[in-house]
């Protein structure tokens, strides 16, 4: 198992072939290996220490800007995307190639080996071992010893001589074969997982009910027929729904309601329910309370739907909600109200507004400042009391083609790994040695590993033999 | 929510009872030793009085726990169809906890039945003991079952939580015969006999059964991971996203690793394996409790 490095001696030069050789030594290593898993152990551990993909304030805030430097310097704010993580996976491949290089041949070999020849002396110097003299017929202990192997499930070779013969049981080669499709099913992943960054890609969409967007990444489109959130009894969010439509070349192709662990495929491309919001640009419907300028009291009060008309017939009045920002702000060079961000920090409607019919300037109405504006020309004034914000859908639209090598990948490290840790390699040799009075046995084996189980097997068979002869000598 | 909660209780008490009684069967075999250790070899088995029956309650009355936590179990999984329609019993911190004292248990109960050796019942059975004890002490409201937020709403719960917990628990068996490996090659150094240590079972045996339990932990953290990525793939949008719960995974299942091939250079068995083996159960520990309670991601929703 653990490689041996021959001594060159130092006079010599060093030739090519001798270097290459080294390499592979020194790739095939298991010191490397071990390395190699602790330190991308620590470095991982770094990442979850320190916050992945912040902006820079929040980390002057907690380390301040000397500490920052450094974290941007050495990688530590996007450590998993580093030159030397990606070096240290990559070289955790190469070396789990060449140790299967190396080593896989020889255990391949040992599968299909059908000669058995080793000495007494080798039998006697493995891990476990005995010798029994017994008086019975040579012939009938090897039978003996074959049946008991094999009822065990040993695969059986037996080399019969003239004097002695010579036995090699086996079991549990498949263990050691399935670790090492566990070290090739690294390199897989790793290669699915490259892939899917090199030809995937990964997007997020806010998307409002009724729209339709295109997807340039497929050629088709999307519409958002609908978006709504369910709740359980007390009150918290059961699930996150919408319902989309795929259209390509104006026909509806497919309509699936996606919920956060239920998304939509199409074309390989993935749309994930991933957040939702309240829209900055419109809303559902908003609550107006009219005043009499004069009076300061309440004359009426209408629900209005955005962009729809609503008629207050006794105040003469005729009024429609035409525009919505969350957050008020003024582009004083293009003469642009805009939302200034995407919280609801300052809401304002505006309000086309037709008195006895007269049309008067659409003015903006606020939600925290009811009468900052007076409306030139009308008895009224109007004041926001409430609205409905419109929810948006946020996507997440991903397509990763390397996700299918992935999961082969996945698949063969845990029957690589679940099948090496339950089957045990052991191997047993026996020599039956015609004497005098009966014959002599010696038995030794080895356990590659779970020696404790082999150890009561060993015992067993041994004490099997002895009881076989009758009286051990 | 109440009947799930009293049956915890009961586990509780149990677990303590039959820890108690693991320790009671340590003393007591000690005891019978003792004469054998003076040269009285033919004393010992009458004198062994105490040893066998403790022995025998500790077994059952640790039987006894795991039925009443196993129906603690299946009562919560009950409560949790009725308010949710889900009704995986581990959706939260104190069923995982709950769940994995559970699985320790039984697993230590498989490990005597085939090993017969309940001098490591002392230790395996705190562990087990001390999740169900620190699973009690958390607040109420971590106790009961709020219905399931919907990124958890899944069928993934069901089999990815179970996995991931059950390779603790056998990391956490792990720990436990490294602390026994320790404790007893201490005392055989000190050269002291006629002590509890001397029913232990054997160095070699103590370390083996320690990596057992490490190759038993470690294809199951693998399989529990990589469903974690099946799952990641369907609820955030990609199956990896380097969150600290599942990098985390990865952290501990990549220490095992390194115990697995370091085992195969013969150095790294005994004295070393067993305080790596205690260490690797620490980092599970914190992979389990210190990622939810000091790191953020998206798995911070216990
Ligand atoms: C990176 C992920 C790796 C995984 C998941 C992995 C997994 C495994 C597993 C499960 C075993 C079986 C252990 C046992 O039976 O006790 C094993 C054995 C082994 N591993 Fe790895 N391994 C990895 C990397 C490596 C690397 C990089 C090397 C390079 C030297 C290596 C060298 C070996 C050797 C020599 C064996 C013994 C194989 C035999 O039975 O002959 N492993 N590995």
């Amino acid at each position: 198992m653990d490689a041996v490095t021959k001594e060159t001696e130092a006079a010599k030069p060093f030739t090519f072939k001798e270097f290459g050789d080294a390499l592979v030594e020194f790739f095939s290593s298991l010191k490397l290996a071990i390395f190699l898993m602790i330190v991308l152990a620590i470095l991982s551990t770094v990442g979850t220490v320190i916050q992945q993909g912040e902006r820079p304030d929040v980390y002057v805030k907690e380390y301040g800007e000397t500490v920052y430097w450094w974290f941007v310097k050495l990688g530590f704010i996007d450590i998993y995307h580093t030159w030397y993580f990606s070096s240290v996976l990559v070289l955790l491949c190469i070396n789990s190639l060449t140790c299967f290089h190396q080593r896989f041949p020889a255990i391949w070999r040992s599968i299909r080996q059908d000669k058995v020849n080793v000495t007494a002396q080798f039998i006697q110097n493995l891990k476990r071992s005995a010798t029994v003299h017994l008086p019975s017929d040579p012939g009938t202990v090897t039978e003996g010893l074959a049946l008991a192997f094999a009822e065990r499930g040993y695969r059986v070779l037996v080399n019969k001589g003239d004097a002695e013969t010579t036995l090699y049981a086996t079991k549990g080669i498949m263990g050691r074969v399935a670790a090492h499709v566990a070290h090739l099913s690294v390199t897989i992943i790793v290669i699915g997982g490259i892939l899917g960054n090199v030809i995937g890609f990964r997007d997020f969409g806010v998307c409002l009910e009724g729209e339709t967007y295109h997807i340039p990444q497929g050629n088709f489109d999307l519409h958002v027929d609908k978006f709504w959130i369910d709740y359980y009894d007390n009150g918290a969010v059961k699930s996150y729904n919408s319902t989309l439509t795929v259209i390509e070349n104006g026909e509806s192709k497919l309509t699936k309601t996606i919920t956060v662990n239920d998304p939509l495929v199409y074309k390989g491309i993935w749309f994930y329910q991933s957040s939702y919001g309240d829209s900055w640009d419109r809303v559902e419907k908003a609550r107006v309370v009219v005043r009499e300028k004069a009076t300061d009291k309440v004359v009426g009060e209408a629900i209005l739907d955005w962009k729809k008309e609503a008629v207050l017939k006794d105040l003469g009045l005729k009024l429609q909600l035409t525009d919505f920002v969350a957050d008020f702000g003024f582009d004083a060079k293009d003469r642009r109200v805009y939302s200034k961000t995407v919280e609801h920090e300052n809401p304002a409607i505006k309000l086309a507004i037709t008195e006895r019919e007269q049309t008067l300037t659409a003015p903006w109405v606020f939600y925290n400042y009811p009468d900052l504006f007076e409306i030139q020309g009308s008895k009224y004034k109007f004041e926001l009391t409430g609205y409905l914000a419109k929810k948006f859908t946020g996507l997440q639209i991903a397509k990763d083609p390397g996700v299918l090598i992935v999961w082969l990948g996945s698949t063969l490290l845990v029957v690589g790994v679940t099948l090496s840790a339950a089957i045990y390699h052991r191997r047993v040799w026996a020599k039956v040695v015609s004497g005098q009075q009966g014959a002599t046995v010696y038995v030794g084996g080895t356990a590659y590993k779970g020696q404790i189980d082999f150890d009561r097997e060993f015992d067993r068979l041994t004490e099997r033999l002895k009881a076989q002869g009758g009286q051990p000598t | 929510m109440l009947r799930s909660l009293f049956l915890f209780d009961v586990t509780f008490w149990l677990y303590l009872a039959a820890m108690g009684l693991y320790f009671g069967y340590l003393l007591a075999s000690r005891k019978a030793l003792q004469p054998a250790m003076a040269g009285h070899p033919s004393a010992s088995s009458e004198d062994d009085g105490w040893a066998q029956p403790l022995g025998q309650l500790a077994t059952w009355v640790t039987f006894f726990g795991l039925l009443v936590n196993g129906l603690a179990l299946g009562t919560r999984a009950y409560e949790r169809m009725q308010i949710s329609g889900t009704f995986a019993p581990w959706s939260n911190q104190f069923e995982a906890m709950a769940y994995v004292s559970f699985a320790i248990i039984a697993g230590y109960l498989l490990l005597e039945l085939k090993y017969g050796i309940k001098a490591i019942g002392a230790f395996v059975v705190s562990i087990g003991f001390i999740a169900m004890g620190a699973a009690s002490l958390l607040p109420y409201r971590y106790q009961v079952a709020e219905p399931l937020v919907p990124a958890l709403n899944s069928y993934w719960i069901y089999i990815h939580v179970s996995i991931t917990l059950t390779s603790y628990a056998a990391f956490a068996m792990a720990g436990g015969l490294g602390v026994m490996y320790l404790l007893k090659e201490r005392a055989e150094r000190q050269g002291r006999q006629g002590t509890i240590f001397d029913t232990f079972p054997s160095l070699e045996k103590i370390d083996e059964l320690g990596y057992k339990a490490v190759m038993v932990g470690f294809p199951l953290l693998a399989f529990g991971t990589i469903l974690g990525a099946m799952w990641a793939n369907y609820a955030w949008g990609g199956y990896w996203s380097w969150d600290p719960k599942e990098t985390w995974a990865l952290i501990v299942w990549l220490i095992y690793g390194a115990y697995i091939h370091a085992r195969m250079n013969r150095g790294w068995e005994g004295h070393r394996a067993a305080i790596y083996q205690i260490f690797g159960f620490l980092m599970v520990i914190f992979c389990f409790w210190g990622v939810n309670f000091l790191l953020s991601g998206l798995h911070a929703y216990a």
